[in-house]
């Protein structure tokens, strides 16, 4: 083979390569061309989500204060530490680092991790929430050496609620909106009001949350901040609270050793002042979110502290009643403040007999004197005059029947029956004799603490039943705005004489030889009535003895202060109290401490707990009453009716 | 021996070229990592004696060096015997030679010697073709550098001796039925080699790529963020020292094995068409420097020198893409890498040789 010819042949295969690596760079050029400009989009988008954050900025909570600007309610600074398992490459590695490093079991952070497995990847999970200083920097100083790149540390708002759980019913607790929240409109995560204030105004006091878009490297660390906006607080919130009767109230409670509600309002505009429900949880356990052993225990406890007693605990009001028959007989026009009756013990209606709390009678007394004496004859009798429908009527406008329509949730409503209920209910007639047990607030009454300080407050007022409230003002921006209160739900004005009388009579409750001695507070007038109210039927005690049941009777002292113009108004429910007197101290504790700050003495102090009293008399006793035999037209008896309202027919 | 009237026939345009790929690889690698770090400082030393390099062989005659090529070929493999047992270890395998403040990697050299070599051989056989027995010579001088490389491990650099192989071959006169031949063979021994020959992370790259998306935050995911690097860079790219991928650090090695992607994503495809033109003209230079060569001896030596460059350019720009497995090959001019780049340079003091040289006896 020639030289010339060689030369032709390598000349050929080199001009071969020439156009294969023209070729071969068209095609990489057009790979470029195909994934710069083709799919350029969707890379910069892929870019984007890798370096870019969106972190939430959690919105505080509004600050509640109280009616004289005392802060209830606030926010602290808490730390969460969660997963993002988006920018996890090992999780089991991480998982179990992280436990080391916090002191967290690894089995329960895989459970958490489980359990928000079909959220999306981005969403940081958190694993744990109010964590310590300590676990918050170590977890942090492996973020820098980025060995836990996947684990995120972020400040959130917490609720702050006061001492001694205070008020902790009435300010209710947060907690992560559960799935009909978020249905509602809550976003998934999100901390909502669940119970009392918080729920109730969930709205107002949620605020807006802010967002911070960071850069990122590929560690996770933060690199810079692109954009921040704030988040924006919610509502600062007056309440009508008063933090000191709150306070005086809840001394008053563990001073006198009982658990129990208290309701107290300022009568001539339904605001209130304090708000008692024990036992109480601490509302601060749930605002982190609360463990699951605390939640258990709180439900499983016998006591039932997650129980709003003043808006949710139906009780047999007792002698308190007494209050809402006389009014009735009084304003119904059947007798006059000086009707008299004559108790020697008891009385017989319908044929049987019914006994007063005091042996041998309270003789011929009046209207005035059957309040202070709380005399179960003059009110028996009178109940027998009204007839159970204009009870019903005038416990309805005194605010003791349905609900009094406080701004907060979950109310239940207080019965005070009738005969159109009984037929409803039962689909069974009123017996007459029945009325001779309501009358004395025994019976099917069952009432909240709520609607007995209604009940008083209007009575106080003079015929005006307010609507018990606790948001007094709200700041938008620009200082306090007074929120009206809300309308009158029902508007009687008492007749003097009636007024007078009612005023008269449990003003001698507690000044005179009446039961509410232990409220009295010279030069104010305090004025008030105790109520026992059974837990058991007498019958009823003698079965369930042995149990471990606290078959203990409830108190109630209802009161009002001062006679002539209240300004102070509402109910002490001592839970298994067995007398309704044993509330009258709570009472004179606020009352004295709300007079002493009206008029700048220094607050009063409750005295060192005293030995246990004796055995005290308590008039308010309820009687055993016997059941009602139900005659027809001649006169034929045919059925009892029981004391608590159940007919039984005669074999 | 340097006659001052070659100077006329140096190919300036390429070294202007070449010389331009190497000041944007530098200027990536700046970019990359942060400012003038030491990484940047060391590149700028290996250009310097790169250039030193490119003279050198350009100075002696090509036919000059080719007359002693078995000595090269002979010191480099010695380099790589004393490498495999002596070498320093960085990152699981042994590839350097410690000099103190410079390490060199004998491997890159042997690119270029086996271009030398094999280049001498194939001229000084018969005119008209290769015959078998020239073919298994030719592959034993592969194999024993290949194989002392592979065995550091480093599979990537082993794997670009085989283009000067076949590129020598196939310009001497290989039949292409050897090649037909070949191929097959290959694709018959692909399975057992697979399960035989390939380190498990070797296997676990291939399959990787395959695809990606099963092993999203291991091996996937560096072939993932590249082509994020790549795609999110458009037309125009985010500009220099903006890229996100790179800066952030979610491309690993950027200044490495990635410069590439780096250019692509700060220059946009505007920069990726410069670059890869630069390169397409350097190389269709070599070639036409090939075919003007006076003997055939020049020719194959260029082609030798060229083939691994190629190759390696080619592989390492589709990586850079996503769209090849992840190997560690570096882009020849661009990447950061003295050994490298002195080799590189090197080697196209002796294509620029061969051009000068056309008309010279």
């Amino acid at each position: 083979m020639s030289v010339g010819e060689d030369r032709r042949r390598v000349a050929l295969r080199i001009n071969v390569l020439q156009w294969g690596a023209v070729a071969v760079f068209v095609t990489l050029a057009i790979g470029f061309w195909f994934l710069q400009v083709v799919q350029n989009d969707k890379y910069e988008e892929m870019a984007e989500n890798n370096h870019q954050r969106t972190l939430a900025l959690r919105a505080p909570r509004g600050v509640l204060f109280d009616r004289n600007g005392t802060v209830l309610v606030e926010n602290r600074h808490s730390f969460t530490i969660s997963i993002v398992r988006e920018h996890s490459k090992n999780m089991a590695r991480t998982v179990e680092l992280l436990s080391h490093v916090a002191h967290l079991d690894p089995q329960q952070v895989q459970q958490i991790l489980d359990r928000h497995r079909h959220e999306p990847s981005y969403r940081p999970i958190v694993v744990v929430e109010d964590a310590t200083l300590g676990q918050v920097a170590a977890v942090t100083a492996r973020r820098l050496d980025s060995e836990l790149p996947d684990v995120v540390v972020e400040e959130v708002p917490a609720r702050r609620y006061p001492a001694q759980a205070m008020a902790a019913h009435l300010f209710g607790y947060v907690g992560e909106a559960n799935d009909s929240q978020v249905e509602a409109g809550a976003t998934q995560g999100d901390i909502v009001g669940q119970q009392g204030f918080e729920k109730a105004y969930n709205d107002l006091l949620m605020g807006t949350d802010g967002a911070k878009r960071v850069v990122v490297n590929s560690v996770g660390r933060e690199i810079r901040t692109l954009e921040e906006i704030p988040p924006i607080e919610g509502r600062r919130v007056q309440l009508t609270l008063d933090a000191d009767l709150q306070k005086a109230a809840e001394d008053g409670f563990r001073h006198a050793g009982f658990n129990g509600a208290a309701l107290i309002l300022d009568p001539r505009n339904g605001e209130v002042l304090t708000y008692t429900s024990l036992p109480s949880y601490d509302p601060n356990d749930f605002s982190v979110g609360i463990d699951r052993a605390t939640w258990n225990s709180l439900n499983t406890d016998k006591l039932k502290p997650l129980q709003n007693r003043v808006l949710q605990g139906r009780y047999s009001p007792g002698s308190t009643f007494k209050i809402v028959v006389a009014t009735a007989a009084l304003e119904e026009g059947l007798v006059t403040p000086d009707f008299k009756v004559t108790c020697s013990g008891g009385a017989t209606f319908f044929g049987r007999y019914f006994k007063c709390h005091l042996k041998g009678g309270h003789g011929t007394v009046d209207m005035r004197h059957a309040i202070e004496k709380s005399c179960n004859v003059y009110f028996y009798t009178l109940g027998n005059m009204l007839g159970v429908d204009k009870i019903h009527k005038w416990a309805e406008k005194l605010g003791l029947a349905g609900k009094t329509g406080i701004d907060l949730p979950n109310e239940q409503e207080s019965l005070v029956p009738s005969t159109e209920w009984k037929m409803k209910r039962y689909g069974e007639k009123w017996y007459a004799g029945e009325t001779i047990s309501v009358s004395i607030g025994q019976g099917q009454v069952a009432v909240t603490p709520a609607s007995l300080a209604v009940m008083i407050s209007t009575v106080a007022n003079g015929g005006t039943r307010v609507t018990p409230h606790v948001l007094k003002a709200i700041d938008e921006g620009q200082g306090w705005k007074p929120v009206p209160a809300p309308a009158v739900a029902d508007h009687t004005a008492f007749k003097p004489d009636t007024l007078a009388a009612l005023r008269d009579g449990l003003w001698l409750v507690v000044n005179g030889s009446g039961t509410g001695g232990r409220a009295r507070i010279p030069g104010y007038d305090v004025a008030g009535k105790t109520g026992t109210a059974q837990v058991i039927s007498n019958q009823g005690r003698q079965a369930a003895r042995g149990s471990d049941r606290d078959l203990r009777d409830h108190g109630f002292f209802v009161f009002f202060a001062p006679r002539d113009n209240p300004q102070i108004a509402g109910v002490i429910f001592a839970e298994h109290g067995e007398h309704g007197f044993l509330g009258a101290p709570i009472a004179k504790h606020v009352i004295e401490t709300y007079f002493a700050k009206k008029e700048g003495r220094p607050l009063p102090e409750l005295p060192p707990l005293a030995p246990p009293a004796g055995k005290d008399e308590d008039p308010d006793s309820p009687p055993a009453l016997p059941a009602v035999d139900v005659a027809d037209a001649r006169g034929v008896v045919y059925g009892t009716v029981t004391p608590d309202g159940r007919f039984r027919e005669t074999d | 021996m340097f006659e001052r009237r070659l100077h006329f026939h140096i190919d300036w345009a390429m070294l202007i070229a070449v010389m331009a790929l190497c000041f944007i690889g530098l200027a990536n690698i700046y970019s990359a990592t942060g400012g003038p770090t030491g990484i940047y400082v060391t590149q700028i030393y290996g250009i310097l004696l790169g250039l030193i390099a490119l003279t050198i062989c350009l100075t002696i005659d090509y036919r000059t060096l080719a007359d002693k090529s078995h000595f090269v070929y002979g010191g480099v493999v010695l380099l790589l015997v004393y490498v495999l047992f002596l070498g320093v270890v960085r990152g699981g395998s042994r590839r350097w030679i410690d000099f103190g403040p410079l390490n060199l990697q004998p491997s890159e050299f042997a690119k270029a010697a086996l271009a030398l070599v094999l280049a001498k051989f194939f001229a000084e056989g018969r005119r008209g073709g290769v015959a078998r027995s020239d073919l298994l010579i030719a592959g034993a001088i592969t194999v024993v550098p290949l194989v002392l490389i592979a065995r550091q491990p480093d599979l990537g650099t082993a794997v670009t001796l085989v283009p000067v192989l076949f590129a020598a071959a196939f310009v001497a006169g290989m039949p292409m039925r050897i090649f037909g031949i070949l191929a097959l063979v290959g694709v018959l021994v692909a399975p057992v080699a697979w399960k035989f020959a390939l380190q498990d992370y070797q296997k676990e790259r291939i399959s990787t790529f395959l695809d990606p998306s099963q092993d999203a935050k291991g091996a996937g995911y560096q072939q993932i963020q590249a082509r994020i690097t790549v795609g999110s860079g458009g037309v125009w790219g985010k500009g220099f020292q903006k890229g996100t991928q790179g800066q952030l650090r979610f491309l690993p090695v950027a200044h490495n094995d990635f410069i590439f992607s780096v250019l692509a994503e700060e220059h946009g495809l505007a920069g990726v068409l410069v670059a890869l033109g630069l390169y397409l003209f350097v190389i269709l230079r070599a070639l036409e420097a090939a075919a003007l060569a006076k003997d055939r001896l020049g020719s194959f030596l260029v082609l030798g020198v060229l083939a691994s460059f190629t190759f390696q350019v080619v592989y390492n720009i589709t990586m850079s893409a996503g769209l090849a497995p992840v190997k560690g090959l570096t882009l020849p001019l661009m990447s950061y890498g003295g050994s490298s780049m002195i080799a590189t340079l090197a080697g196209f003091g002796l294509i620029l040789n061969v051009r000068m040289r056309r008309f010279t006896n």
